[in-house]
């Protein structure tokens, strides 16, 4: 059977903890990258956040949004922000917008906004302008999503546990740090929408996490008698697999299209602002609710007493079965008794009753 | 008709139908600037204005506008030395957002001196007998203090106050009225009725307690005294001052004495004018005023927040501004979202079949209800539509789509368990809907929070991600899970490759463990 229909009977065994160690090393680098390319080129903010110029002109040769469009773009300015002003007299102004630029730059820039308004030098408005993006939203956002971030976590831990809440915001802050390493590395713009869109990925990448463990809690209700930890986890992730598959690749299409139709087929640059933003993080939400959450939780969760004892039961179990099996050996060695931990009386797991 | 089938045809009706009457009665979604551009504003501030307060004041009217609900997302930046330039999207409450800006509002609160009634311009300006009636509001100690009881009646008694003065310079002789009021001096100030004419006039002393001394100022019901009341919070110096003041004035007679008054006072206005009902001064900075309404409540707490811009601005211009996206960005990104979700549909009618037609159906019926909500609530609420809300829309169609998708890897998975095709429907959408309610309070939660604490774009992108979150458990309940029964209960459950058993992979004799 092609590995296509068995992932469509979700009839697949992959081995997603067992290769826990590879999975962790390689986000680790991934998220080193981008943390590097954080620290050494930073972000790249736009006149939002940052401030810059507004060059104003009246417009004397009744030019359209597309003409000043195309001579800003012969002087390497096409993604300056361009408004067409309308005042009730029936009079039309430019007013463009640009990050701060160097003075040979910002000179060329008014000649060109006042050529094409057909006005002279002097009778164009110049002014440097501060952020509309300010340090106030800033700062009320980032509050906001603290205090989000800890709701989310209390409200994980009491629906599930408390390390899958540890397990699932790691995962989080893994696709933050990649996508702002992508726009650092990458030099593309960070605007307003870009925000409104790591935003997004925070609960995209929640939620696919929540989904995952939900399966997870769900086996181990029914499968901790005969299974560990780890293969309670894996057989979740094999049971989901499909549907992240499908549920990333409904979610990349419109996005991607957005983002390789929209902005460079079409030439709309300002769309690749935060269609970018949502792909790499929708894509790194996918993995690492697959590749990091998930191994982490299994790994963290083998190292208690609880499960150690349960898996060395099993172990033993199995290998006794395994004896059992190939009769005729007399001197098979008796399976080894589960080893206890001295002092501690483990605690079974809390079982939640079905809902 | 089955249950299922009504409930199915209902929401179809309502989705369907509400999107056509949004379109038809001019409900349609309100753009925002980006997307459709809006007014532009150029405020001026007094030269020499220092960059801290300019900075203040560009928040200060930001709050003013978000308090008054009509614009969503204005952006305000400071534009050079002293220009503040305002952008506002849409146009109904245009005006009123104007006014709200344009205010230089200054808040002040300053002890009454003397009173007298309208109608006569000239009385205050010569001897006069005067009578008023005192508006029935009353400051009073913070909640616990049992003074509280008796000040919510109205005082109809009529108070005498002879009051000599002649006419003085910077009173208007037709009104009756300071012209141009300083805070730090006395001055004859009017308190307007709803309707515009002169309620009351008092005459009121110079202060130092300003508005931007106020901390904290909330509209809320006093169960107690049933009544509404707003509770004000002042920062040290304020409750100093605010301490000295209400000391003086306790002295008079409550209900008698004007003088027992403190106004709040905005541009020369008398906002409300309440009396001091405890017997000695009110320390601690906090205090509650009674009010009437909610209204006057929210109205009132809205002032002294908001009221207080630490300077004056001139409107230099006003025009109309084009989308500052640009329509030729809006209609690429149109165009290439449409592409992607019929790349979508095609993808999910593939893989699940009968089932992918249901999504598709299901996914209209989602933005039929979306589009409803947001128009209505552009209407009513002044809710306008940004990029940032269509990206929390586009993302929402793949958490919807989502949702349909953990639904269909549930029957799957129940069949291949080996149950009956019906029983894997009704099992399957029982658990899948815990998984998608759990998932989607995560969703709701961050875009409460979200709302609830940001401000700017962010605010927009909260609300229709939480819209859009409510809607998706709505439609997977109540269209979703019926139409999947009612399919399973057809030829489309068990037949062929475009079936529900077709899509699971599983054929009907050879079911597996």
């Amino acid at each position: 059977m092609s590995t296509f229909s068995r992932l469509y009977r979700a009839d697949t065994s992959f081995d997603f903890v067992g290769n826990a160690r590879r999975w962790l090393i390689i986000s680790g680098t991934i998220v080193f990258v981008s943390l590097a390319g954080f620290v050494i080129r930073g972000l790249n903010l736009n006149v939002d956040f940052e401030g810059g110029v507004i060059v104003q002109v009246a417009n004397e040769t009744n030019a359209t949004v597309a003409d000043m469009r195309a001579a800003l773009t012969a002087i390497g300015l096409g993604d300056a922000r361009i408004e067409f002003l309308d005042s009730l007299d029936g009079a039309t102004a430019f007013r463009v917008r640009t990050p701060a630029l160097d003075e040979a730059l910002e000179s060329e820039l008014v000649h060109t906004v006042a050529d094409t308004g057909g006005v002279g030098i002097e009778e164009t408005d110049v002014e440097a302008v501060g952020p509309t993006f300010g340090a106030e939203i800033t700062a009320r956002a980032i509050q906001a999503l603290v205090v989000f971030l800890v709701v989310v976590a209390l409200f994980i831990a009491w629906r599930f546990e408390w390390k899958m809440a540890m397990a699932g915001l790691t995962a989080l802050f893994h696709d933050l740090i990649i996508t702002f390493g992508v726009y650092a590395l990458v030099g593309f713009e960070v605007t307003p929408a870009t925000v409104v869109a790591v935003l997004t990925i925070l609960g995209y990448s929640l939620y696919d996490t929540v989904v995952v463990f939900d399966k997870v809690t769900e086996n181990v209700e029914s499968w901790s008698d005969s299974h560990t930890y780890t293969e309670i986890v894996n057989r979740a992730m094999n049971q989901v697999l499909m549907r992240s598959i499908n549920t990333s690749l409904t979610s990349l299409l419109p996005v991607g299209s957005l983002l390789f139709v929209g902005s460079y087929l079409l030439g709309a640059a300002t769309l690749r602002e935060f269609a970018l933003a949502l792909f790499v993080g929708i894509a790194a939400g996918t993995y690492s609710s697959i590749f990091v959450a998930s191994p982490l939780l299994a790994v963290w969760k083998e190292k208690e007493d609880y499960w150690q004892l349960h898996r060395r039961r099993l172990e033993g179990r199995r290998e006794a079965k395994l004896t059992k099996a190939s009769a005729g050996r007399t001197s098979a060695p008796r399976a080894a008794r589960p080893p206890t931990v001295g002092g501690v009386t483990p605690r079974p797991p809390k079982k939640r009753k079905k809902r | 008709m089955s249950k299922r089938a009504v409930t199915m045809l209902v929401i179809l009706a309502v989705a369907w139908g509400g999107l056509a009457l949004a379109l038809t009665n001019d409900m349609a979604p309100k753009l925002g600037l980006d997307l459709k551009g809006g007014t532009s504003v150029i405020l001026r501030a007094p030269e020499g204005t220092d960059s801290d307060v300019l900075a203040k004041a560009v928040e200060v009217m930001r709050s003013r506008i978000e308090a008054i609900g009509g614009v969503q997302e204005p952006e305000i930046q400071v534009s050079g030395d002293r220009n503040v330039l305002i952008q506002l999207p849409g146009v109904t409450n245009q005006e009123q957002a104007l006014s709200v800006i344009g205010q230089t509002g200054q808040l002040s609160f300053r002890p009454v001196l003397a009173e007298r009634t309208a109608g006569d311009p000239f009385a205050g300006l010569l001897d006069t007998t005067t009578t008023t009636n005192p508006t029935p509001t009353s400051t009073t100690a913070p909640a616990d203090d049992s003074t509280t009881t008796s000040s919510s009646t109205t005082t109809s008694s009529s108070t005498t106050t002879t009051t000599t003065t002649t006419t003085l310079p910077g009173i208007d002789p037709d009104s009756g009225l300071t012209i141009a009021d300083d805070p730090t001096q006395p001055g004859w100030l009017a308190q307007y009725a709803e309707d515009g004419t002169i309620a009351e006039v008092l005459l009121v002393g110079g202060t130092d307690l300003m508005g931007d001394q106020v901390d904290e100022a909330l509209p809320f019901f006093d169960p107690t005294e049933n009544r509404w009341v707003v509770q004000l919070g002042l920062d040290s110096t304020g409750a100093d001052a605010f301490e000295a003041m209400t000391k003086q004035a306790a002295q008079y007679g409550l209900y008698i004495d004007p003088q027992r008054r403190i106004a709040i006072v905005l541009d020369g206005e008398i906002m409300s004018a309440p009396w001091v009902t405890p017997d000695e001064g009110i320390a601690g900075g906090t205090a509650i005023i009674s009010v009437g309404s909610q209204q006057e409540a929210q109205d009132l707490s809205v002032v002294l927040r908001y009221g207080s811009l630490p300077i004056s601005f001139e409107r230099l211009d006003v025009k109309k501004v084009s989308a500052t996206l640009g329509s030729d960005s809006l209609q690429a990104g149109l165009v290439a979202g449409l592409g992607g979700l019929i790349l979508v549909a095609i993808a999910v009618v593939f893989y699940y079949r009968v089932l992918g037609l249901v999504t598709v159906l299901g996914i209209s019926v989602f933005g039929s209800l979306l589009i409803a909500t947001i128009g209505t609530l552009g209407r009513v609420q002044g809710l306008t539509l940004t990029l940032s809300g269509v990206t929390g829309i586009i993302v929402s169609i793949g958490i919807t789509a989502d949702s349909y998708i953990v639904f269909f890897e549930r029957i799957k998975e129940e069949i291949r368990e080996g149950r009956s095709l019906l029983l894997a429907v009704d099992e399957g959408f029982a658990r899948a809907f815990r998984t998608i309610l759990t998932a989607d309070t995560v969703s709701f939660m961050g875009a409460f929070l979200l709302y609830a604490l940001a401000i700017g774009p962010v605010k927009g992108f909260a609300l229709s991600l939480g819209i859009a979150t409510v809607v998706d458990v709505i439609v997977a309940y109540f269209f979703t899970r019926n139409v999947v029964g009612i399919l399973a209960r057809t030829g489309f459950g068990e037949g062929g490759w475009f079936s529900i058993r077709g899509a699971t992979g599983v054929a009907l004799e050879g079911s597996t463990s």
